[in-house]
């Protein structure tokens, strides 16, 4: 009995491995089966290298469980949650309302909606870095441009708008607003020009104009479209560090860091680059589901606009 | 004649591949006296020119090659913390910021280069050498892991036309120390009497960013009589009297100037070069900053402003309140090998040519003595002699030449987690910005220091 059990276990194997290569191979013979595996293998080794190896990487960095014991017991980490979920919630919306009422103001007829349109995607078409230490040098409390012209018009003494933690963290909003309002709206009237002509002018003809028009039939079917497009800006917002780096700094001590830059900060200036790597893991738990709603959002809008 | 298949193309190329390090074997000849070198860029180009010089003659003097590269301070303490971190190591770096030495030294990650050291360790500064030696958690002992290269101290930078502007002479400043900051909020309030809006007495880098502010806070923490706050055997004193009231004091007076608005309000946020250019906009009177880099800066030019409007406050810091002669730190910059260099040989090598008195003392002149030797032989040259110059005497006097200490994280690399995590800072913005009492700051700053120090058990 036991001969035969050993046999059929041996046997086993060899039976999976042969449909395993069969699976693989499809209907592709010999060299072809050779030509296939040399295409795939230079992408399978750059995946593995350049987008595999960095993720498990980063994770192992961050898999202490002594490292967020550290990272919870840190008054600035807990004032960096805050931060950014305060940086989400308003950078994100307030940003993409805005847009979302451009994009309807831009999709006027006339050359000077053409000329003003070119005109406000200027602050995302220029370098983001040099325009956030601009804005950082315009807030300054003693030679800002901001409270120089104040003092000039209206002989008012500015606040130092950077000194304190939430006009800090409120410029850092305005910064990122003012810097990524357009993007979001070129995306939005992408969308509202692809909506079809016939379905606005039997609206307009049923008496759909206006507010009416809008909450009826543009707004329904760009939804999916704000939707993605809300999803996707809150994740980039969540890595993104140049706003609060360049404009405050993180500052004043150290009150309006957000996970990216306070990752930054724990990694390279405290020299601790694994407790740096667990600030921003500790985001995950919010990054993942908001990427599994998108991919469901995406396989959905195959058949919305 | 054989033809040309899809396989025997695949099987040439992977033969080729495989063959290539075999065929070239000058490469891996050349690769053994080569050695790759990190270093900080200058605060001025004279700097990068010295260690330029440096190199090549080095390189002329060995057949040796050194593959340098000269990158922005900030970015390269991010490039060395992540070649440390990876394990993918240049050949030789310089510390930097200083505390790097003993953070990674703490980790076993440097080459012991005391057989470097040792030959020259005649000429090198008491000050210099202590400053090599970081512990050693694996081994349990303390070792020489750096070889000193150049050294700093924290001048004070005082503009003359304001003083002057403001009714006062440069010897009308008083020589000891509360005084001698109080005449700076003297001149602020005369100055703010002509109509000056935004000219303030005093430059304290009330922030936590940068090395600046720990700097800061530790001169007037010894200027008050808390200098054994870490002793020399590395142990903490948060409970001597006199260091708790020296802490105390330091942070009324330096969170008080900015609260009683002697301070330049941007100063909260500013980082390490901030407080050089708001100097230069002559934002403020005076500065008390690392290095020569405030008046070096301007040399070519406004040569007016170095040979005659600033005034570093040379010979050392004003005297402590009762009269006594206040040291000043000296932050040493040091050449480290990490552990896993490919080429430590050529690296150790380097060293010892560079750390030579003559190639020693011309890197610091021709970086126009922005930084100061770790010999003290060397300030004894015309150069920081040179009685035309109003600024090197004073600076190389208060040094190298006059009583100087360590820092502390020298003796204890918990101090440079203190240093890193800004906790005199967070004292000094609490006194300043949201109205704590010195003493409550100085508690919380004290329960804090206290947790960073228990996780560094030494043997």
């Amino acid at each position: 009995m036991m001969d035969n059990a050993s046999v059929v276990n041996v046997a086993r194997p060899a039976v999976r491995w042969d449909t395993v290569t069969r699976s693989l191979r499809g209907s592709l013979k010999g060299g072809e089966y050779m030509w296939a595996v040399a295409f795939v293998v230079p992408y399978v080794a750059v995946f593995l290298t350049f987008v595999a190896y960095p993720v498990v990487y980063g994770i192992w960095m961050g898999s202490e469980p002594s490292l967020y014991r550290e990272l919870f017991a840190d008054p600035i980490y807990q004032s960096s949650i805050v931060n950014t979920v305060l940086y989400l919630a308003l950078g994100v919306n307030v940003k993409m309302f805005l847009a979302l009422l451009l994009s309807g103001f831009f999709m006027r007829p006339g050359r000077w909606t053409k000329v003003m349109l070119l005109i406000f995607v200027m602050p995302w078409a220029v370098p983001q870095i040099s325009t956030f230490i601009s804005i950082h040098w315009m807030l300054n409390g003693e030679w800002g441009f901001l409270n120089n012209v104040l003092f000039k018009l209206a002989h008012i003494e500015g606040p130092s708008w950077l000194n304190d933690r939430w006009t800090a963290l409120g410029s850092v909003i305005v910064a990122h607003i003012w810097k990524w309002t357009p993007f979001w709206t070129l995306i939005l009237l992408a969308g509202r020009m692809a909506i079809p002509l016939e379905i606005r002018d039997t609206a307009r003809v049923d008496g759909a104009t206006g507010l009416k028009g809008f909450v009826h039939i543009t707004f329904p079917l760009l939804a999916n479209l704000y939707l993605i497009s809300t999803l996707l800006s809150t994740i980039f917002l969540l890595g993104d560090f140049n706003a609060v780096t360049f404009v405050s700094g993180g500052g004043p001590a150290n009150q309006t860091h957000v996970l990216a830059t306070l990752g930054i900060r724990d990694a390279f200036e405290t020299a601790n680059p694994r407790l740096g790597v667990a600030a921003v893991m500790s985001a995950l738990p919010l990054v993942i589901p908001l990427v599994i709603v998108l991919m469901r959002k995406l396989r959905t809008a195959e058949v919305q606009l | 004649m054989s033809t040309l298949t899809r396989r025997s193309l695949l099987r040439g190329s992977v033969a080729l591949a495989a063959a290539q390090p075999f065929t070239m074997p000058h490469v891996a000849k050349a690769a053994a006296t080569t050695a790759s070198v990190w270093f900080a860029q200058g605060f001025v180009q004279d700097e990068d020119v010295a260690l330029r010089k440096a190199v090549t003659d080095y390189e002329k003097a060995s057949g040796n090659k050194i593959e340098l590269s000269i990158i922005p301070f900030a970015p390269e303490r991010q490039k060395i913390i992540s070649a440390l971190t990876s394990g993918v190591v240049p050949d030789m770096i310089d510390s930097n910021p200083a505390e790097l030495l003993q953070i990674y030294g703490w980790q076993d990650r440097w080459i012991d280069v005391s057989d470097v050291v040792e030959t020259q360790k005649a000429q090198f500064s008491e000050t210099a050498l202590v400053s090599a030696q970081a512990y050693n958690s694996v081994t349990k002992k303390r070792a020489t892991y750096g070889v000193p290269i150049r050294a700093a101290v924290c001048p004070t930078h005082i503009w003359r036309p304001l003083v002057e502007k403001a009714g006062f002479k440069i010897e009308d400043i008083p020589k000891t120390w509360d005084a001698y900051f109080d005449f700076f909020k003297k001149v602020q309030d005369s100055l703010r009497k002509q109509g000056e809006r935004k000219v303030y007495g005093l430059g304290f880098q009330v922030t936590a960013n940068g090395v600046d502010p720990y700097n800061l806070f530790t001169a007037f923490l010894i200027a008050h009589g808390g200098q054994d706050i870490v002793t020399k055997d590395g142990k903490l004193h948060l409970d001597d009297p006199k260091v708790k009231q020296a802490a105390i004091k330091a942070a009324a007076y330096l969170g008080g100037a900015y609260r009683d608005g002697y301070v330049p309000p941007s100063a909260i946020n500013w980082n390490d070069a901030d407080d050089n250019n708001a100097f230069h906009a002559k934002l403020m009177v005076m500065d008390l900053d690392g290095t020569l880099s405030t008046e070096v800066a301007m040399k070519e030019k406004h040569p007016e402003w170095y040979f005659k409007d600033m005034v570093t406050h040379g010979i050392g810091y004003p005297a402590d309140n009762a009269g006594k002669t206040v040291p000043s730190v000296v932050v040493v910059t040091n050449g480290l090998i990490p552990k896993g260099a490919k080429n430590p040989t050529v690296a150790k090598e380097f060293l010892k040519y560079f750390i030579q008195p003559k190639v020693l003392g011309e890197f610091v002149e021709i970086g126009l003595g922005r930084w100061l030797p770790v010999m003290p032989s060397l300030a004894k040259s015309p150069f920081w002699q040179d009685p035309k110059d109003p600024h090197l005497k004073g600076y190389a006097q208060q040094g190298l030449l006059g009583p100087t200490l360590a820092d502390y994280f020298v003796y204890n690399v918990a101090m440079a987690e203190v240093r890193t995590q800004h906790v005199w800072s967070l004292a000094m913005i609490d006194v300043a910005k949201e109205g704590v009492k010195p003493e409550a700051a100085i508690d919380k700053a004290f329960k804090r220091i206290e947790e960073i120090f228990a996780k560094y058990k030494t043997a």
